[in-house]
Parts: C-alpha cells; structure tokens; sequence
C-alpha cells in the first residue's frame, strides 16, 4: 500500500474508518460480542493463516495459501458458534474468561471500485487469563469492509500473527 | 528378558492409582527424553510434505530438532539438524528444497544424503587431516506406515511393523483405507503450558467430552445438525478401548457402511456427500481392509506411543511443564475438494490452536499437570480407577479390550507402557505384543 496525497475526502475516510476500528477494539474489550458479531457481512470469511519460517528469498512461501491448513477458516456460521459458545457459561477455555485489550492503528484504507475499502491495521492483543497468565499476540489485519445500509461491515478479514509457533495456550480470543 | 519391577513404579493397575511426580519431576523428564523418546518410533511427519526430490520439512524427535527429507535420489531421509562440526543448526527454515545443507557458522556443508560434501580451508587449516567420512550427519532410523513418517534413534529398536504391531489393524481404518493414501496439511504449532503425558492420555479420555466440551456439542447441535450424545452413547455403547504395545485407540461400530465416520467438518448439510463418498470408495476399501474393517469400524479417539495424539499430531515435550502441539489435517487424496475443504476446516476449526472442541481441554492438562506442583496436592494420587477388572483379552479384537466406551483402561495401561521403557535397561527389556490378527485385504504396512 503507498500512502496517498490527504485530499478532504480520504481524511474523512479514514477518520471513519478509525473510529470504526476504535468501536471495534471496545465491543471486544467489553465482551459484547453479539455486537461484534454483527459488524461482519453474512458471507464473511475470516480467516488467519499459518506463517512460515522461511528463507528471506522465498516471501511467496511465508503466509499458507487459502487452501491448505489454516489457525481461522471461519465463516459466519463458526463465527457465531465460538460467541454462542461463551454464552452457554460452560466454555471453560474463556470462563472465567480472558482480559483483553486490543490496540489497533497504522490504518492504510484504499477505495476500490464498486465503493468496498481495503483496510489494513496493525494491532497489539494483549490477553490476561486466571490468575497470572499473559499472551501478547502482535500482527496485522488485512479487511475488505463493504458498505452496507450505511454501515460498514466486514466482508473479509485476513489476520496474520507475527509468530511461528503460536506462544499461547490457545487462541480462544478473537481478533 | 523383561525385567520385573524397576526403579519407576507409577501406576497400581489393582487400583488405578497414579503417581503424579512424573508430570513434573524434572530428572524424571530428563530421563523420559533418553529412555523413551530415544527409544521409541516417534511420529515425525508426512511423505506429501517432501513430495519432490530434495525436499525437506523441519520437525523434532522429542526435543531434538530433525531435518526430514527427499535425497537426491527419493529416498526418505531424517538427519539431526546439528552440523558436526560445533552443532549449530544447519537449518533454520520450516521447509524448502536444496541439495545440501550449510552452516552459516563456518561453511561446513552436507549433502541431503548426510555426507559433509565440503569445508573451508580443508587442505590448509586441517592440512587435509580430517575424516570426513565420520563426520556425516547423525541419522535416525525411519519407515513409514501409509505415509506417516516415522522415526527412532535407537538402532535395536523392533521394526516400525513389530512397534505398532496389530494396533494397525484398527489404524489402517482411517490411514490405510485407499490406493491413493493420504496427504498432510500443516502443522499450526503452539506451546501449551501442560507435561506432555497430560495431552497424551487425554486421547483415550472419552469420560471428559459431554463435560469440557458441552457449550461446543451445544451450539454444534444449534448450528449444525449434528444430534448430541446420549446417556446411553456415552456410558452403554458397544464401542471399546484396545490397548497394543502402548498405543490407545478406540474402537466404534459403525450402523452402516458408508456412515459419515465421526470427523469434525461433516454436518448435516454436507452428510449426504459424504456417504456418497463412502459409497464410491467402498468396494475399493473392502478389497485392501476385508469386510469388517471397511463396512463396520470406525477409529475414534486415539493416541501412538509415546506421543502421537489423534491422527498426524504431535506433543512434543518442551520441559516437564511445556508441550508444543503439532496439527495436521490428513485427508484422502482421492476426496472430492469440496469435501477435503469441510474436513480441513474442521479440522482446525475444531481441535486446532483455536479449536472450539481443543481450547477447552488445555486448562484441564494445565491443571492436572500443575497438581504435582502443590507441596499437598503431590501427596495425593490421581485416581484412574474407572472400570479396573473390566477390561481383558478379546478373542476378536487386539490387545488388551475394555469391556465400556467410557473407561480408564487405556490410561492406567499407558503409564504401564511408560513405566516398562523407563524401567529398561534396552529395547531387549521392553515387552512386545506378537502380531496376532488376521489382515483381511490386501493393504500393508506401507500402504
């Protein structure tokens, strides 16, 4: 992505679309995640894949290709079975549950024709579990948000975690 | 000679009681790494995931890093990733395709046939001095078995065929059914803070489901289609527990022939392609299994000695407190896309790093490991009585055969099997259980 000149109306976009990430982090943070829920379309796909340990000659090879093995490969009916889940008070992986803080900035938007936006975050996952129990998970989102009655929901996510091996129990949050 | 009794007495069968030391000891650890991962045939890998000629794939063997690869002329290859010279890592990446292997410490090279092919200054600084013929790439042993790769340090150690012995009979079910065998994808890898044992032992813990995984089996059923299980499924089916040289499966009976086996990734709207799938495969199935094992077994949850934990995943032990899991999804080659996607997404939707099943049971390993942590807790010990006295020799079936689906009978045997390789002095101290059952079919060790 190359940053573009700051004309009146990709500062307005990315302000909105900042703000959406903001509510974003608090609906997560908040554990209210029926809200959360519905900022994804119903054809969503979420999807985070393996990183590779790879030669520095080989970029190609570092994220697995849609299609093979991958962490996430949801779509919107397993989305909602992982928030239905908390719901029951008996998904013992998150009850008591984690105590997160998702930092998300260095917002690049850009406009793509047919009026969806391609927007990419880094973000900080911070997880705090029991008693003493910390992961801090860093990567980048890479969304495709589709305007939608006036909204913007999130057609597709692609998240990819800066780790090989994943240094946490599980990935019972979301990102 | 097997010997009797030993140093490491951890489990009463009588009783079922269980010494938790052995979760967190750390000599016990460091002496489980020499005395059953450097004897044992471990689980390594897959030959689809060094398909090509000098393609290699990184793994481990207990704690010791292992290049798996294709040499030059297709013969599969598990080197130590160590180069000889000052035992830096000669590879750092998770896969590729090269010729040989250099160390970017000081040049040393090897070929992917192990021979050190080449060093700086060999006529000058070594006044042509060294042998390099003892200077190869320490080697493991390896086989495999329909494609899953395996691996073992200790050259006494019985044939991969004798090690698994007739637990084959009910693996081939899912890894040997067709021709055209299986392929890997993977691995997602994470660290989980539980000893190995934990993780391990649970792949025979039918007991746990309808309770650690109850809000998943809830909202499975929602979203789904897929019925919940019963009182009676759960304590009175016809399903068993066998136990063969250290390896737990368990065993379901399948109503028909082209059932949908029990795989995460079937639902009810795809069920119907899957049977048809069954269908289609089934006489192909029947030719290389027989009857019985191609039209009524189905393999459920299961574990390879030491720690092969349900079909191509591995524990590998990382200290007594830490275990990095390995997960594969292995599917059938000739599976339509359609249906290799639902099983894939399953698969690490379901039992992954994030697996709505799996994140449920790693607190469960974390806890029972951290009890023997506690100065009071440790003086207790674990209870794994279940079904003691109920499970024996069965005249159709390998090994030893619990007579219930819910049962302890795998656990309490595992921790026997564990205690057999710590207390051995050499795999001539190690019992084996002769190959007893009848193949039906033409399929074999090696697909």
């Amino acid at each position: 992505m190359e940053m573009q000149p700051a004309t009146d109306s990709r500062l307005e976009l990315w302000h909105e679309l900042m703000q959406f990430y903001i509510r974003e982090a608090w609906l997560l943070d908040e554990r209210r995640f029926r809200e959360w829920l519905d900022l994804f379309t119903d054809d969503v796909f979420y999807f985070m894949p393996r990183r590779l340990n790879i030669h520095r000659s080989e970029p190609e090879r570092e994220l697995s290709p849609v299609g093979d093995l991958a962490i996430f490969e949801d779509d919107k009916t397993y989305l909602t079975m992982r928030v239905e889940r908390l719901e029951t008070g008996m998904a013992w992986g998150e009850d008591p549950p984690s105590r997160t803080r998702h930092l998300v900035g260095n917002l690049v938007a850009e406009p793509q024709p047919g009026g969806e936006v391609k927007a990419k975050t880094a973000f900080i996952l911070y997880r705090s579990h029991h008693e003493t129990e910390e992961n801090v998970f860093a990567g980048y989102r890479d969304d495709v948000l589709r305007p939608t009655a006036g909204e913007w929901k999130i057609a597709r996510r692609t998240i990819v975690l800066d780790s090989n091996v994943i240094l946490a129990k599980n990935l019972s949050v979301f990102f | 000679m097997v010997a009797i009794g030993g140093k490491h007495q951890i489990i009463n069968l009588e009783t079922g009681q269980l010494d938790r030391s052995v979760f967190v000891d750390p000599d016990i650890y460091a002496e489980e790494q020499e005395k059953v991962f450097g004897r044992a045939w471990l689980m390594i890998g897959h030959d689809s995931l060094v398909a090509k000629p000098n393609d290699f794939f990184h793994t481990y063997m207990g704690e010791d890093p292992v290049i798996l690869c294709r040499d030059g002329r297709g013969n599969l290859r598990a080197f130590l990733n160590m180069c000889r010279h000052r035992g830096n890592r000669i590879v750092r990446t998770d896969a590729g395709n090269t010729r040989n292997f250099a160390c970017a410490y000081h040049g040393w090279t090897f070929s992917n046939q192990g021979e050190l092919e080449y060093l700086p200054g060999e006529e000058e600084a070594y006044y042509g001095a060294l042998d390099r013929d003892c200077l190869r790439l320490v080697e493991a042993r390896l086989d495999t078995y329909a494609g899953i790769v395996f691996a073992t340090w200790d050259k006494d150690a019985p044939s991969l065929d004798d090690y698994l012995g007739d637990a084959r009979w009910l693996l081939d079910v899912s890894f040997n059914r067709l021709d055209n065998g299986t392929e890997a994808l993977g691995p997602i890898k994470w660290l989980e803070p539980v000893n190995w044992k934990t993780a391990v032992d649970n792949c025979s813990d039918n007991y746990h489901v309808p309770t650690t995984h109850l809000s998943t089996i809830i909202v499975q059923g929602r979203h789904r289609g897929i019925p919940r299980l019963t009182h009676e499924q759960q304590f009175q089916s016809e399903s068993k527990h066998l136990f063969v040289n250290g390896h737990s499966l368990t065993m379901r009976f399948l109503e028909r022939a082209d059932q949908a086996r029990q795989t995460h990734g079937i639902t009810a709207d795809n069920r119907e392609a899957f049977e048809a799938y069954y269908r289609q495969t089934l006489a192909e199935a029947e030719r290389r299994l027989g009857s019985l094992r191609a039209r009524r077994l189905q393999l459920g949850n299961h574990s390879l000695f030491p720690n092969g934990v349900l079909g191509l995943r591995l524990a590998h032990p990382r200290g007594p407190l830490q275990t990095e899991f390995w997960h594969f999804a292995l599917l059938e080659k000739d599976m339509p896309e359609e249906l290799k996607t639902a099983l894939r997404r399953g698969s690490a939707n379901y039992n992954g790093v994030n697996g709505i099943f799996e994140q449920d049971d790693m607190d469960n390993w974390r806890g029972v490991t951290n009890s023997a942590l506690s100065p009071i807790g440790r003086k207790y010990t674990q209870d794994l009585s279940m079904g003691v006295g109920h499970d024996r020799r069965h005249p159709e079936y390998p090994g030893v055969v619990s007579e219930r689906y819910t049962s302890e009978s795998n656990q309490r045997l595992f921790y026997r099997r564990w205690e057999q390789f710590m207390n051995a002095d050499s795999w001539d101290d190690i019992p084996l259980e002769p190959k007893a059952m009848r193949y039906e079919g033409t399929a074999t060790l090696r697909g």
